[in-house]
């Protein structure tokens, strides 16, 4: 196939918080609730470490299954113990 | 081959060792002899190498024959390995360079008449001609390049004709992939055409190989037909799902002819924006353009379909097939059925029942929808098939006022879906390894609901602290229970590795000249 349909890693990541983007997503599921301006850096750290730990458990498992790419089940698969995980 | 040898090396460096401190060979396989020849000092004539060799094989046809003589050899060299040792690693650091040589040199020797199977053999050939030829493989580095022209001349050829096709196909696709809109217009009349525009390029026979299965499938009320042509559909759109998205809201433009180039249409128009739905932000104008315009052509549910699609999938209930989904629904409405919220109740069971009972259909390309509607209820994940079975009842109710919910959901998806897509984005830095679009979709689904928990704990921890505003502590202690935060690693350790310096700094409270400390506690 001449065009891929895996993402490559050559993208800069930006390291800013998108503090409006939480503090809006927080403020349509709980309007009656308040954010703090430093928790709302502290949320995004939680996301960071979520999305980390995600990350890490979906390469095990497509490493276990010996795939080169990451794919939806195993992203899935991942999803479901880390999400168990991050209940609290 | 000769990493073997380089591990026979390691080796044999400590056998040698072992060998020295016991005074006498312990085991006395041809292996470990001929590595002690390979370490121990030359003793043959640097002079004339071939000499060297030719008498060296040739006694040593038979093994047991051979042995003896690399006995013999070894015995006669015994007493001189003492004094050999400090030359040893010094033959080694040559011997590691030149293995390769050495190897050409033993073919060399191979040719002169050693049998293959003999390879220790082989290998204490060598060894005896390296350890005459130890200082001669300075010399033969320019006649064993030129022995070795073969490997040296291969690539290059190769490549370049590689990357000239891949170019040529690489336009040949873009030119391609333009005529099958057309083509698949007018089935019948525009094949001998399309062979005519497209050049004999392997990119366009796929596409023309697929333009004749929808044809066929059309005709045949065949449940395989129906299944090839969706997955020759489905590979289509993969293959050329991020091309044909530029093209897709056109396409469906040029697809308002009569009903039988209207399943087709559908069959391409649909894959393609199912692509694009399925694809980057930008979901909500791309279905709507397809909405009106399918309005033109098609029933008056069919854009309510994909709206409902649309809110479907901001239900973060997607299974693991949206283009499917997209495909059924549309077909779905142009059904204007409402069976197909059996199916959707009944999660799990496979296409081919469903399918079975699709035959019964008036015409073949109802029919042809249909078998592809079926298609809808996909295994959902169990925690989003609640989320599925809720939402397929309010579709239904609101799919009779047409398009009043269009403006509705478009703020909310689009600046959502890029805030995810942030994170997504984080996904696929951190998991260093390429990665499917499908599996970004299901990482962003995944926040959506991480974030829904996460709004929710902090609301109880906030409450059970009595208060309505959350605050740090609220996210500490959630990080705690998450097991994020522990007695072995604090918040401030975690602050510090994972954000950038302005938010430490906004974060962790830091002593300042004066006895002030930033962020005031």
């Amino acid at each position: 196939m001449a065009l891929s349909t895996t993402v490559s890693q050559r993208k800069l990541i930006k390291r800013k918080a998108p503090r409006g983007f939480l503090k809006r997503v927080f403020k349509r599921r709980k309007p009656h609730l308040r954010l703090e301006t430093s928790s709302d850096l502290l949320v995004h750290l939680n996301c960071l470490l979520f999305v980390h730990r995600l990350a890490e458990e979906s390469r095990t498992n497509a490493c276990e299954n010996k795939c080169g790419i990451i794919k939806k089940d195993h992203v899935l698969a991942a999803a479901k113990v880390i999400l168990k995980k991050s209940r609290g | 081959m000769t990493a073997r040898r380089r591990s026979h090396k390691a080796r044999s460096i400590d056998r040698l060792a072992h060998i020295q401190a016991g005074g006498h060979l312990e085991e006395q396989t041809p292996r470990t002899l001929l590595k002690n020849i390979l370490l121990t000092a030359p003793e043959s004539s640097i002079v004339l190498p071939e000499s060297v060799v030719k008498p060296v094989p040739t006694p040593q046809v038979v093994q047991t024959s051979r042995r003896e003589s690399s006995r013999g050899s070894l015995e006669l060299q015994l007493p001189e390995v003492e004094p050999s040792t400090t030359l040893a690693p010094g033959l080694l650091a040559p011997g590691r360079r030149k293995q390769r040589l050495r190897l050409s040199v033993f073919q060399q020797g191979m040719d002169q008449g050693l049998p293959l199977s003999q390879e220790p053999y082989g290998n204490a050939d060598a060894s005896s001609i390296t350890s005459s030829l130890n200082l001669t493989f300075a010399t033969p580095l320019q006649p064993q390049s030129v022995k070795r022209p073969g490997l040296a001349r291969r690539p290059p050829t190769r490549r370049a004709v590689d990357v000239g096709t891949f170019l040529q196909d690489m336009q040949d696709t873009s030119l391609a992939l333009a005529p099958p809109g057309d083509s698949l217009r007018t089935p019948v009349t525009t094949l001998p055409t399309d062979t005519v525009l497209e050049d004999t390029q392997p990119f366009s026979q796929p596409l023309l190989g697929r333009s004749p299965t929808v044809q066929h499938s059309l005709p045949c009320p065949s449940h395989s037909g129906a299944k090839d042509v969706e997955r020759a559909v489905g590979h289509r759109t993969w293959s050329s799902g991020p091309r044909l998205q530029n093209s897709g809201p056109g396409k469906p433009a040029q697809l308002m002819a009569g009903k039988v180039e209207e399943v087709d249409a559908l069959a391409l128009g649909f894959p393609n924006t199912s692509s694009n739905i399925s694809g980057e932000d930008g979901v909500e104008p791309l279905q709507n353009g397809v909405g009106e315009e399918a309005e033109g052509r098609m029933k008056e549910g069919l854009s309510m379909r994909e709206v409902e699609e649309a809110t479907e999938a901001q239900g973060s209930a997607r299974a693991e097939e949206p283009e499917e989904h997209t495909e059924v629904t549309e077909a779905e409405g142009s059904q204007g059925a409402i069976e197909a919220k059996e199916p959707e109740g009944s999660s799990g069971d496979e296409d081919t029942p469903g399918r079975t009972a699709s035959p019964e259909l008036a015409s073949s390309t109802p029919e042809f929808l249909r078998a592809r509607r079926l298609q809808f209820p996909e295994p959902a994940p169990p925690p989003s098939t609640a989320v599925l079975t809720s939402e397929p009842p309010e579709t239904l109710s609101a799919r009779l006022p047409p398009r009043t919910r269009i403006p509705g959901p478009r703020p909310r998806q689009d600046p959502y879906k890029t805030g995810l897509n942030h994170y997504a984005k984080l996904f696929s830095f951190y998991a260093k390894m390429p990665m499917e679009k499908k599996s970004l979709e299901m990482v962003e689904k995944c926040l959506d609901k991480y974030f829904q928990h996460l709004c929710d704990d902090l609301e109880v921890f906030a409450a059970h602290a009595g208060r309505k505003t959350v605050r740090p502590e609220d996210l500490e202690l959630l990080m705690r229970r998450q097991g994020l935060v522990t007695d072995q690693v604090s918040l401030h350790v975690l602050v510090e590795r994972h954000l950038p310096l302005e938010y430490r700094q906004l974060l962790i409270p830091c002593a300042f000249s004066g006895n002030s400390v930033f962020p005031a506690q």
